[in-house]
């Protein structure tokens, strides 16, 4: 769940953040507790050692002090000066448990003793501590630390008794035992040990019995220890000092004591840290889903409006930035859903019409299943181009506009009319047989019949249909479509109104199907250019004509070859499209040559489906009046074939053209089979010799003798002949030598583009003045 | 000085240290070595002035006797534990009822109980020629009848005892005596102020 995922982080960073905050004030806390332990321990043991120090010190002096009042002592000189050691060894005693001191004794000057409370039995030896003695007579008073014949360790004084002058020594000590240590332990706040470093030996100590032993171990490095002891576990702090001639003392601070403050310190800190972060948990995660909360529910929103549900509002329930988010997100699935709407009209409407578009009766087909019984009817208007090319784009929408309402008013119910492109127009006819399809064809092209009025024009509108059957002609929009434009190509070509797939069968080969839409596309985009090539009067060597021809002047195949693309237009009828553009543009660029003083004959080919076509006359008709040009400015071009596809009505449309003053001309004479007598019944003025005579001239004398009769046929009959595919200076002036009129081909000039011609005609002018 | 003038030939002596500084109360006596030794009577004291012995050093004829006047207004307890002569005055103030007398050669150390700094030392010698060296180290025994004498030296702190020696005395005053001993210093003692009135 991902909003888990950002209420955990927030959680995550949160306690994070506070742990690590606590960790740090912990680590601080120990540190600067072993710090403070550290130096605090340091200021005890300097507290202590000098406070221990002071303790030894004061000790002697009360020794010293309870010695010299000994020594002062009347009755005890006495009994010294007496020698009276009864007296003497009572008098010890009595001030020996004054003070505490167990070793109490009188020393001769000779060093001898003379009393010994401990001893009382052996006097007269030799005092074991010389040194003493010397160091007392040197300053007059002596103390130390000594191990004395019981093996105890004591703090000792001696003085002189003095009578006025030396009689005697006193010597006077303290027993150094563990109560000693105790006792300065308390004083000293620190743990005091003595201990005989040579034998290892702990002679006295304030700690407890069981660390003696450690203790024991620690007393050969006792001259070198510093710092830390470890005793039993427990950690020390501690100096070593020495304590008369073998002895040392070590003054032992226990860290654990202080430790202790800092350990409970750090263990309530801990227990604080842990509620805490305890409540800090709890606290973040419930901040986190107060702030996830409105996220989560924002983002199931998102959700829905991403699976395409804009139907819930989205609840904008507070002022914060949340809030804001949520009305923001409400602007976006306003918005998200009419940019929606506006799409989906996009994608499956037609703009100009209204009509559903090729998308959209896809999917209605798709709709259907495969097995389902449909019709799919094409429907192209005749001319189209021509219109729009002649009364501009605006009136060819206006016209569309107006076809898409008059096709709409004929639906049948459960029927779909789109508009698939430029004018070509299909329907989807579920449910109807053949019969009643044929009846719906007809009743359309009955509806476009009545001529349409745009931008105050009458417009006479013919159409063509083609008919494929669901699923019996194919499956699927563009197979059908495919079908369809076919038998609609072919109910153009016949002028029939409409043809059913199954009458026309397959179509042609996908490259010649791809070359019909761009030959659509060529027209509408002006890819079709035409190129005139000067028609020359060989007698007078005068240029007096030119023929047009179409070329193809196509973005990515470069110049497409006539013949590639014009037999082709011509068998799917599409010529009849590019035919009215054709004569529209030789009528305008002769009218054009006509205004610069060139009278010149422009010749434009005629397919047998122009030929065929009623409205023919009429658009020569119109174009030769629109343009002011005299009919005979005008010469039409048909070749042999095209006048055998149906010779009567050929003739029929001829003798129109002719009686209106159009020049006419039979093409590629000599390559077909028309009868002569049939070509001898028409109204043409000139016949043009196949190319490919002229063309083996030099080398076939049979060729030149069928052209050579051809010339003397044509001018029996009045014909002006025409030579075209003139390629040498010898064909040509053996053509003007036998009589040929009118000769055409690369020697004289390349077919060129109509402002090269005029360029071309002045340069000629110029290199032979005379003609 | 206490000398005895018993007219005769002059006796002189100087002592001084190693270093040749003079030393004062050195007892210098001269001993017969044979015949009668006179029996001198002399008035000897020991007075105690201004919490003192004065003087330090006493040399006494066996059999004298020494009277301790107290001249401070306060009382002082003289004793002794010599063993030439161990004795003690009680607390007491003015002059002792009895002087005491040194009936055996020896010397002897006087203290006071109250007074502990207080100080002075006896010499008893069985022989009525003696003195002591004052500042300059010089003591003269004048009127010595001629003849052959030991002569003894004797400082209360001397280091070693010096060893006797003979010297004869003719009926013409001889060269003085160098002497030599090695004395330690006296050791200070605390003395509190008179006017404090504690004792
Ligand atoms: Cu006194």
């Amino acid at each position: 769940m991902p909003w888990l995922k950002l209420e955990r982080r927030i959680a995550v960073v949160f306690v994070g953040l506070v742990v690590l905050v606590m960790l740090l004030m912990l680590l601080l806390v120990q540190r600067s507790g072993e710090h403070i332990v550290a130096v605090e321990s340091q200021r005890q043991i300097t507290a202590g050692r000098m406070s221990f120090e002071a303790l030894v010190d004061q000790n002697r002096r009360q020794l010293e002090l309870a010695a010299t009042v000994l020594s002062r002592d009347f009755s005890f000189r006495e009994a010294i000066a007496t020698q009276d050691r009864p007296t003497m060894i009572s008098v010890l005693q009595n001030h020996g448990s004054r003070i505490g001191a167990h070793a109490m004794m009188a020393i001769a000057l000779d060093g001898r003793v003379i009393a010994d409370i401990q001893q009382a039995q052996r006097p007269g030896e030799a005092f074991a501590f010389a040194d003493l003695l010397k160091a007392a007579e040197a300053d007059g008073r002596a103390s130390d630390f000594v191990r004395m014949a019981d093996d105890r360790v004591y703090q000792v004084v001696v003085v002189p008794i003095l009578a006025p002058v030396r009689i005697a020594w006193i010597v006077m000590g303290f027993p150094v035992d563990h109560a000693w240590a105790r006792g300065l332990a308390q004083s000293s706040g620190l743990d005091v040990s003595l201990i005989d470093a040579a034998a290892g030996r702990v002679l006295a100590s304030s700690l407890p019995e069981s660390r003696h032993a450690a203790l024991a171990q620690a007393a050969p490095g006792v001259k070198d220890m510093s710092g830390e002891l470890v005793l039993d576990g427990d950690h020390y702090q501690g100096v070593a000092l020495p304590l008369g001639q073998q002895a040392w003392v070590i003054l032992l601070h226990s860290l654990e004591k202080s430790e202790a403050v800092f350990k409970e310190l750090e263990q309530a800190l801990l227990i604080t840290a842990s509620g805490g972060i305890v409540l800090f948990v709890l606290g973040s995660l419930w901040l986190a889903r107060r702030i996830a909360g409105p996220v989560n529910a924002l983002a199931a929103t998102a959700r829905r409006i991403a699976a395409g549900d804009y139907s819930d509002p989205v609840a904008v329930k507070s002022k914060d930035e949340i809030g804001q988010l949520a009305a923001s997100f409400e602007n976006m699935r306003i918005g998200i859903a009419a940019r929606e709407r506006k799409i989906t009209r996009l994608a499956y409407e037609d703009t100009l019409t209204g009509l559903p578009n090729r998308v959209r009766i896809e999917e209605r087909l798709d709709s259907l299943g495969p097995t389902a019984e449909a019709a799919v009817v094409v429907l192209d208007l005749d001319r189209f181009a021509a219109i729009n090319d002649a009364l501009g784009h605006p009136v060819g929408d206006q016209l569309l506009r107006q076809v898409g309402a008059r096709l709409a008013g004929q639906l049948p119910p459960r029927a779909m009319l789109a508009r698939l492109w430029g004018d070509e127009f299909a329907f989807l006819l579920e449910g109807m047989d053949r019969p009643a399809v044929r009846a719906f064809a007809e009743a359309l092209l009955a509806a476009l019949r009545t001529p349409m009025e745009v931008g105050g024009q009458r417009l006479d509108v013919n159409g063509s249909l083609g008919i494929a059957f669901h699923p019996a002609d194919g499956s699927g929009l563009n197979a059908l479509l495919q079908r369809a434009e076919l038998a609609m190509y072919e109910a153009k070509r016949r002028q029939c109104g409409f043809m059913l797939a199954e009458e026309v069968g397959p179509g042609p080969l996908p490259e010649q199907l791809s070359l019909i839409g761009e030959m659509r596309d060529a027209l509408e985009k002006h890819e079709f250019i035409l190129h005139y090539q000067p028609k020359l009067d060989l007698a007078s060597g005068c240029v007096i004509g030119a023929e047009a021809l179409l070329r193809w002047q196509h973005p990515e195949r470069g110049l497409v070859p006539p013949g590639r693309f014009i037999p082709f237009a011509e068998h799917t009828g599409f010529i009849r499209e590019i035919t009215p553009w054709l004569l529209a543009e030789v009528a305008a660029q002769t009218a054009a040559w006509h205004a610069q003083g060139l009278d010149l004959v422009v010749s434009a080919n005629l397919s047998a489906r122009d030929l065929l076509d009623p409205g023919l006359v009429v658009l020569v008709r119109e174009l030769v009046a629109s343009h002011g040009l005299p009919p005979a400015a005008l010469c039409l071009e048909i070749t042999e074939s095209a006048l055998m596809e149906d010779p009567t009505l050929a003739q029929a449309h001829l003798e129109e053209l002719a009686a209106f003053g159009v020049k006419l001309s039979i093409d590629d004479y000599g390559a077909g089979q028309a009868s002569l007598a049939y070509v001898k019944s028409l109204p043409v003025h000139e016949l043009k010799i196949d190319q490919s005579f002229i063309r083996s001239l030099a080398g076939s004398p049979k060729d030149a003798a069928i052209v050579r009769s051809t010339i003397a046929l044509g001018h029996a009959l009045n014909f002006a002949v025409v030579a075209e595919g003139i390629e040498t200076e010898a064909d040509l002036a053996w053509l003007r030598d036998i009589g040929c009129d009118i000769g055409q081909g690369y020697f004289i000039a390349r077919p060129m583009a109509a402002a090269a011609f005029v360029d071309w005609i002045a340069a000629r002018d110029l290199a032979f003045p005379g003609m | 000085m206490a000398a005895l003038d018993a007219g005769g030939a002059g006796f002189e002596v100087r002592v001084q240290s190693q270093a040749g500084a003079p030393i004062e109360d050195v007892a210098v006596v001269l001993e017969p070595v044979s015949g009668r030794v006179p029996q001198l009577k002399a008035q000897v004291s020991i007075e105690q002035r201004d919490r003192e012995f004065v003087p330090y050093l006493s040399i006494v004829q066996k059999g004298a006797a020494v009277n301790f006047p107290n001249r401070d207004t306060l009382k002082h307890h003289v004793y002794s534990f010599s063993p030439a002569k161990t004795f003690e005055i009680k607390l007491y103030a003015g002059q002792p009822a009895q002087p005491v007398v040194f009936d055996k050669a020896g010397e002897v150390a006087l203290g006071c109980n109250i007074h502990d700094w207080m100080e002075a030392h006896v010499l008893v010698v069985d022989s009525p020629w003696f003195g002591k060296t004052g500042a300059d180290g010089i003591v003269r025994i004048a009127q010595v009848p001629a003849g052959r004498y030991r002569l003894r030296t004797w400082h209360p702190r001397q280091k070693t005892a010096a060893a006797a020696q003979e010297v004869v005395i003719g009926a013409t005053p001889a060269r003085r005596t160098e002497l030599a001993l090695d004395v330690a210093p006296r050791e200070p003692r605390h003395k509190p102020p008179a006017d404090s009135g504690s004792y």
